[in-house]
């Protein structure tokens, strides 16, 4: 993932997101930190291909976002697996087919699917509510579904918005687990969070938000292209 | 548990509540107008049937030569070659003909009635019919000869006008049916903005979620088809029961063919399908015109 010189501004708006320039190599693992308000999820958006920048070039998976057409742009976010800030659980679907909903829109056959998806959902500690639908569940409990939806697929790239942002620390710890396993799967892994204990307690390295810009500390995986840092790893993803 | 097959909650919503009884309607219309049709078509043709090859002569009674005048006529026209057969109509014949309008027991000996002669014509070597009206206004001046052509034509002119209304119905129908169908799929695109934008976001393409509407429209469409396509052939049992028990003679026979009635449920399909594709085509526009 590589963004150039990025902008953003919500129509005739404010900057939110000013000259961002950064890559990720493919398989790094990044906490986004930043004060309310500082554009963490502004920038999920446009990695996420929600939102497009006013400015700027995005590169994902080697690829140029701005000419992607809508049927490539679907099928590059099935590569990518998101848990929003706000969950966006589908409320008339249990959770379980809130989870299934990525394999099911990837083709995948219903009864294939289950076994798996159940697994998933009793990992994160929600075995007894396989049929509740989102409005029964508490917030965490909300949390939990969206982040088993985000991974169910095993995606490429996993961007979460505040995913701890509801859960006690000792869910929170092992839901950062979770990551870190699909980490080590190859899965590349950005965290918005701003947790700042919960950061310290992980040893990857941090893109700093500040009023629209980004900055790094603790680096050993991203390199700001003004600075002219290497990559560490591998290719450019 | 079985997972859901859709993931828009399509069937809780109201945009899609009011096509079923609008189709339904539709289709009542459309199947009305279409039976209307095969039974104008019907008519033309019984009656094509019934009169070809005959004619009728009116021969005017007068005062002073009585009877003669059309015996003579009679003799002329069995004369002519062409002519099968031709036999002057008696009271009684005259007076079953005009009781429909007339009524039973009518005093018509009192009525100056022309004297009327059914003839039959060999339609394969036909007569002459100007030579032939010259031969019998010479015997008989005020003879009229009759071929029924021109009632027919009559009666073809209105079984046309009949079917051109039925084409319009059924076309508005159509138009209706595609018009109705891309405001509710508007309606519910909007309805369910959020969950179709999160559908996106986790990779679903256009027409996955156009799948979803057309298969929703084609259930509504279909389930309202039949009730109208129901009540269109509950009427028009209705009707041909009561032009039954008036056993009106000269009224249209509404009553259709077995191949006929296995055309009908053809409407509620073609309507449905109509429904379906109209469906597809409008989210993928809606959607395509997205960034
Ligand atoms: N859809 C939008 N339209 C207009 N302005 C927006 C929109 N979304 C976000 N903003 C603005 O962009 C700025 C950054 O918002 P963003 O949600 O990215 O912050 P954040 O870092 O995620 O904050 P938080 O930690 O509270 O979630 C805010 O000032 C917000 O008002
Ligand atoms: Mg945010």
């Amino acid at each position: 993932m590589r963004f150039e010189d990025v902008s953003l501004r919500y129509g005739a708006g404010p900057e939110i997101l000013r000259h961002v320039d950064f890559h990720l190599e493919p398989g790094s693992f990044h906490f986004m930190a930043g004060p309310s308000g500082a554009g963490k999820s502004s920038l999920l958006k446009l990695m996420y291909l929600a939102q497009r920048p006013s400015d700027g070039g995005i590169q994902m998976f080697g690829r140029d976002v701005a000419g992607l057409s809508r049927g490539d742009a679907a099928l590059m976010r099935r590569r990518i697996g998101v848990v929003f800030q706000d969950f966006r659980l589908l409320d008339h679907l249990s959770a379980l087919e809130n989870v299934a909903l990525p394999l099911r829109i990837g083709g995948q056959r219903a009864d294939k699917v289950r076994k798996h998806v159940a697994e998933l959902l009793a990992w994160v500690g929600l075995a007894d509510h396989l049929h509740a639908l989102p409005q029964t569940l508490s917030g965490g409990q909300q949390q939990r579904v969206a982040i088993a939806r985000a991974v169910v697929a095993r995606p490429n790239l996993l961007l979460a918005d505040e995913p701890t942002g509801n859960v006690d620390d000792r869910i929170a710890v092992r839901l950062l687990y979770l990551f870190e396993e699909l980490n080590k799967l190859g899965t590349t892994v950005v965290i918005a969070t701003h947790n700042e204990t919960l950061v310290s307690r992980f040893s990857h390295p941090v893109l700093r938000l500040t009023a629209g810009e980004i900055k790094l500390s603790r680096s050993p995986a991203m390199s700001p292209a003004m600075t002219g840092s290497r990559p560490t790893k591998g290719s450019a993803a | 548990m079985l997972l859901r097959r859709t993931d828009l909650p399509l069937d809780r919503d109201a945009s899609g509540r009011f096509l079923p009884w609008l189709v339904a309607v539709m289709v009542y219309l459309a199947a009305l107008a279409l039976i209307c049709a095969i039974g104008a078509n019907k008519v033309v043709t019984r009656w094509d049937q019934g009169l070809a090859g005959r004619m009728t002569v009116q021969v005017p009674t007068s005062e002073e030569e009585g009877d003669d005048r059309a015996d003579e006529v009679l003799a002329a026209l069995q004369a002519i070659p062409g002519v099968r057969s031709a036999e002057t109509l008696g009271t009684e014949e005259i007076a079953r003909l005009l009781e429909p309008w007339l009524g039973t027991g009518a005093a018509y000996q009192d009525l100056p009635m022309p004297t009327l002669i059914a003839v039959r014509i060999d339609r394969a070597a036909p007569p002459d019919m100007t030579q032939m009206r010259r031969r019998l206004t010479q015997i008989a001046p005020g003879t009229v000869l009759d071929d029924h052509q021109s009632w027919l034509g009559k009666l073809l002119d209105l079984a046309r006008s009949v079917q051109l209304v039925a084409a319009l119905v059924v076309g508005l129908v159509g138009a209706s049916a595609v018009t109705m169908v891309i405001f509710a799929t508007r309606m519910g695109l909007s309805v369910h903005g959020r969950v179709i934008e999160l559908l996106h976001l986790v990779g679903a393409q256009d027409s996955y979620v156009a799948s979803q509407f057309q298969a929703h429209a084609l259930r509504l469409a279909l389930r309202g088809g039949v009730l109208g396509l129901l009540m269109a052939v509950l009427t028009v049992l209705l009707v041909a029961n009561l032009l039954g028990q008036s056993d009106a003679v000269a009224l249209p026979d509404l009553s259709l063919l077995p191949i006929e009635w296995s055309l009908l449920p053809l409407l509620p399909l073609v309507v449905a399908l109509i429904a379906m594709v109209t469906a597809r085509l409008t989210v993928l526009r809606t959607l395509g015109r997205m960034p």
